[in-house]
């Protein structure tokens, strides 16, 4: 406090000490592509294709293109429909987008001959509400679903089985972990891999490491999926992750090679942040990267700035970018896992407004992911949402009678499925022969909040372990006979039917999850049909029935007392 | 069942593991339907029991290709070429196609050894293909030793560059406690 400031309104003290006014707001600064999606410097749309390949792109002869340009001309767009398309006027391909009378087949027959800079010109004509109403209709799967983060901030694997039980009980489809110390990875993924299937059969799990570690653990079978292979939307900013679409397109291919289920990484802001965005605004650079997923042949992305986000949230109509780059991922008719994945704001309000364009519609999974553990223990640095927001999150699907992917479950059930995964963990460990798990360690596991309630380990002996689990080349099947062996025949079973799956490549198909029951659902057999009020995913019978349940609701029959 | 001629499908096939599961073999010759617990605590079942077969992502590829996706399908295709290659030289292949790994005779000979080797003619063009743009990018290796040893900076550690300054303060300040891009 100095006196030589002049007086403030007591208002303004209050709104000084605001959460919301802890968060960093800047200028656009569109030179350097420090702008959403409105700037001067982004090209103009064009296309001219001939004897079959595209010679003009967004303004750019074939002879200049980067590797960007020929990648996406080469791959990515559809030569055949390219200049019919590009012709279409901007304003009537926005209103196939939000028309109930045009099919999301329509929307695709137009939208694969588009160029980058097409899309964007597309895209700019849509307000948020129209970009809503276009995701609900492009969304490849019909039925909406979530992601979790399992993580633990001493990487206790205990913790990852117990958080992952949970989380699968909850409702998370998917589940990822990844690690402060990346030598507990074998650990910590053979953990989230057990704990998930004690949860609920069939929720796939990955752990996010270095590209070629994490395809290592894939190839085990230790892991289920991977999606943490980025992608960038400028040449200079590729190279510096030192990869190209070329190296991106052939492990792709690598991770179906071995039945694994996998999506490309990109988001707005990662080029600015990289310090090489030249001078595009960051939607523009961000579907360039779309595009170039859709070029490589993968099933699917994970979009919606990732962990930038605090870039396009810093600039005028940033989240309306973020909104936009998870409908062009739809449109272009690929998975979308869709952000709400890494903390940004110090504002509660602002946290839950900027996922509602993404939960209202409803998208592939809604958050890549929510923090399925506090987010002190969120090795991912902090998601949007963690374990407090549980409650709040099933009472705003309840509110709106929206499906995001989680319901509530009775705490009986939940102390069941952490102690069940804690002791299908343990006994793993020492069929592996790997270093006990106490029973105190069991029954912490069952009642914790976070990592700090629990036993500390041997972390020398744990990383020992760890290698040797590398070393002895331990598989998934390994963890199957474990759990058989055990005891734990319905967790063998679920974990098996898993691996089972990879032999069968239904996971490979765009948008696929697998359902309790291990059906797989996809873009294929769950087409998104919506076509208007009354169409489409409508969140009613059993799962709503699910959804009205909350941990206080009051008893219509008898106000005493409260139902679920 | 016999594999004389591929079965033509489509969408209503989908998902094979409930609907065609008779299609399915793994590559050591085993039905889907011998993957059981039982084969398990036998030990009748390996790893590579648990492995996709290249003829199931053909059929995979006929499934994307019969739902308007022929991106999905043409990278099925590489994969089923890629099953016969060992885990650790697929890794190494795609180390190799990282920028300035390679001269434009080791990508040439990795073409080769693809297409001769492997008969994997589709991931053979692929990275024909990315040698050419690699030539004409500058981002083949030099021939000369140690060219190339500082080429490629690590993934996920971004430049802190003056153009960037003001967008990574703003998000630093939301991020306070918490970390990298990724």
């Amino acid at each position: 406090m100095t006196s030589t400031r002049p007086r403030q309104s007591l208002r303004t003290e209050i709104l000084e000490s605001r959460p919301v006014n802890l968060d960093g707001f800047v200028e656009e600064w569109p030179e350097k592509g420090l702008v959403a999606m409105e700037s001067d410097f982004d090209p103009a749309p064009s296309i001219r294709v001939q004897d079959g390949r595209v010679v003009e792109l967004d303004g750019t002869e074939r002879a200049d293109f980067d590797f960007m340009d020929t990648f996406i001309a080469d791959h990515a767009i559809d030569v055949a429909s390219a200049e019919a398309s590009v012709a279409i006027p901007s304003a009537e391909i926005a209103r196939m987008l939000i028309d109930p009378g045009v099919s999301r087949g329509d929307v695709l027959a137009v939208s694969r001959g588009l160029t980058p800079a097409k899309i964007l010109d597309v895209v700019k004509l849509m307000n948020v509400v129209e970009i809503m109403q276009g995701m609900q209709k492009m969304r490849a799967r019909r039925t909406p679903a979530n992601q979790g983060h399992s993580t633990s901030a001493r990487d206790n694997p205990i913790q990852v089985a117990a958080d992952a039980a949970e989380g699968a009980l909850r409702g998370f489809a998917e589940l990822e972990t990844t690690l402060g110390v990346v030598r507990y990875a074998p650990l910590v993924a053979i953990a989230l891999q057990v704990g998930g299937q004690v949860g609920r059969g069939g929720v796939l799990t990955q752990c996010a490491l270095e590209e070629a570690t994490e395809l290592e653990l894939g190839m085990r079978g230790i892991t289920a999926y991977a999606e943490t292979i980025s992608i960038y939307g400028t040449e200079s900013v590729f190279i510096d992750g030192d990869d190209t679409p070329w190296s991106k397109s052939f492990l792709a291919a690598a991770y179906a090679s071995r039945g694994i289920k996998m999506r490309f990484t990109s988001g707005t802001g990662s080029e600015v942040q990289m310090g090489n965005a030249e001078g595009k605004s960051m939607l523009y650079l961000e579907i360039r990267c779309i595009l170039m997923a859709k070029g490589a042949g993968v099933q699917g992305l994970q979009n919606g700035s990732i962990s930038c986000i605090g870039v396009p949230g810093a600039v005028p109509g940033g989240l309306r970018a973020v909104a936009a780059e998870n409908l062009v991922a739809s449109m272009v008719d690929l998975e979308c896992a869709s952000g709400n994945d890494q903390s940004f704001s110090h504002s509660a309000m602002r946290r839950t407004a900027r996922a509602m364009p993404q939960m209202l519609p409803g998208t592939d999974f809604v958050c890549s992911g929510y923090s399925s553990v506090p987010n002190a223990d969120n090795m991912f640095a902090g998601s949007n949402f963690d374990t407090d927001d549980f409650d709040d999150w099933n009472t705003i699907q309840r509110d709106f009678q929206v499906d995001g992917g989680l319901r509530h479950v009775r705490e009986d059930e939940i102390l069941a499925a952490r102690n069940k995964a804690a002791r299908a963990l343990q006994a793993v460990f020492a069929h592996l022969d790997l270093p006990s798990i106490t029973d105190d360690e069991v029954e912490a596991a069952t009642y914790a909040n976070s990592s700090n309630d629990y036993p500390l380990r041997d972390v020398l002996a744990d990383l020992k372990a760890a290698q040797s689990v590398m070393d002895r080349e331990v598989t998934g099947l390994d963890l199957v006979k474990a759990l058989e062996s055990a005891g734990f025949h319905d967790v063998a079973e679920n974990l098996l039917t898993v691996l089972r799956q990879r032999v069968s490549g239904d996971l490979l198909q765009t948008s696929a999850v697998l359902t309790a029951d291990f059906t797989p659902l996809s873009a294929i057999n769950d087409p998104n049909d919506y076509a208007g009020p009354g169409t489409g995913y409508r969140l009613s019978g059993e799962r709503w029935e699910q959804l009205k349940k909350l941990r206080h609701v009051t008893s219509a029959s008898n106000p005493e007392t409260e139902v679920g | 069942m016999t594999s004389a001629s591929p079965p033509t499908l489509n969408a209503a096939d989908y998902p094979l593991s409930i609907n065609r599961p008779e299609l399915l073999r793994t590559p050591t010759g085993k039905p889907i339907t011998a993957l059981t617990m039982d084969s398990v605590v036998s030990g009748d079942l390996s790893p590579a029991d648990l492995r996709i077969a290249p003829e199931t992502l053909q059929l995979q590829a006929q499934l994307a290709e019969a739902s308007g996706r022929p991106q999905l399908a043409a990278n099925f295709r590489r994969a089923a070429e890629m099953t016969a290659i060992p885990d650790q030289e697929v890794l190494a292949m795609y180390n190799a196609l990282r920028p300035r790994a390679s001269t434009a005779e080791q990508l040439a000979a990795l073409a080769e050894r693809l297409e001769g080797t492997y008969t994997a003619p589709v991931c053979a063009a692929l990275v024909r293909e990315a040698a050419e743009v690699y030539a004409r990018r500058g981002l083949l290796a030099r021939p000369e030793a140690g060219g190339d040893a500082d080429a490629g900076a690590p993934a996920g550690s971004p430049a802190a560059t003056p153009v960037t300054t003001a967008a990574t303060a703003a998000a630093a300040r939301a991020d306070r406690e918490e970390g990298q891009p990724a």
